[in-house]
């Protein structure tokens, strides 16, 4: 993986073909369990669609009401996104502004299923240099996610 | 960003019904903080500083007020809010 960077109005990265391919299969789980009801009191579809309110069920099940089937189309057009500008056979990925959020919020919600997966809390931190590659896949995400971000901001603070 | 001030809005009573909601957003230990930051820049128009001061207290406290207003604002924040993961819901104030 190569860093995404600011090129004029794009965020230009790089990524080998096993990444695109790691990243194909994971967009694909993520899309499944958004399009299913999962099994019941699911961790992962609970941190991707949370309740709207900490401790009053009503008024929790009154925003369900109202934002759910949104969010659930607003993550699946993300992930269709990210997957039209991945490429094939790896290379560079160029992004426009609205495939960069796109991104941005893709793999932070593939970073939120597989750190509740790994049971990632504030007391737990992962370990750095991992052996388990579901570890490794964490990092590595992290990686892409936090490149975009700093591209991103960067080019928002020279606006001003 | 603070919603349009109205002329109501500067009546002040002391009376439940008047209280404001506020969207909170809660520490999550997978979101990056500059993920955090830049959202709250990106969705309610905040400068980088104060987005970077929210984000600290989200992280040191546990949790911080981003926007208040009406419920139906708050309901809309906190969707916002969740379609970029970030861990967040309304309430009345407190």
């Amino acid at each position: 993986m190569k860093p995404f960077r600011r090129k004029g109005t794009e965020l230009v990265g790089r990524l080998e073909a096993a990444e695109v391919g790691i990243l194909g299969l994971l967009v694909d789980q993520l899309e499944q369990l958004l399009a299913g009801d999962g099994p019941a009191g699911d961790p992962v579809v609970e941190r991707l669609l949370p309740p709207g309110h900490a401790s009053d069920t009503q008024i929790a099940a009154d925003y369900r009401d109202l934002t759910e089937s949104a969010l659930r189309e607003g993550k699946a057009d993300d992930i269709a996104l990210l997957r039209a500008t991945l490429p094939v056979d790896g290379g560079e990925v160029r992004l426009d502004d609205d495939q960069a959020r796109a991104w941005l919020r893709t793999t932070n919600d593939l970073r939120l299923a597989l750190g509740t997966r790994l049971g990632v809390s504030a007391d737990r931190e992962l370990p750095e240099d991992p052996a388990d590659q579901q570890v490794a896949v964490y990092h590595w995400l992290t990686a892409v996610q936090g490149s975009l971000v700093d591209a991103i901001a960067a080019a928002g603070r020279r606006r001003w | 960003m603070a919603p349009a001030r109205t002329p109501d809005t500067t009546v002040h009573e002391e009376h439940d019904l008047d209280r404001p909601w506020v969207t909170v957003v809660w520490d999550d230990p997978v979101n990056l903080m500059t993920y955090v930051t830049f959202v709250l820049q990106e969705l309610f128009g905040y400068d980088e500083p104060t987005a970077t001061t929210l984000m600290l207290q989200v992280h040191h406290e546990g949790k911080a007020v981003v926007s208040s207003g009406p419920r139906e604002k708050m309901e809309h924040d906190t969707s916002r809010l969740h379609a970029y993961g970030l861990w967040a819901s309304y309430q009345k104030d407190a």
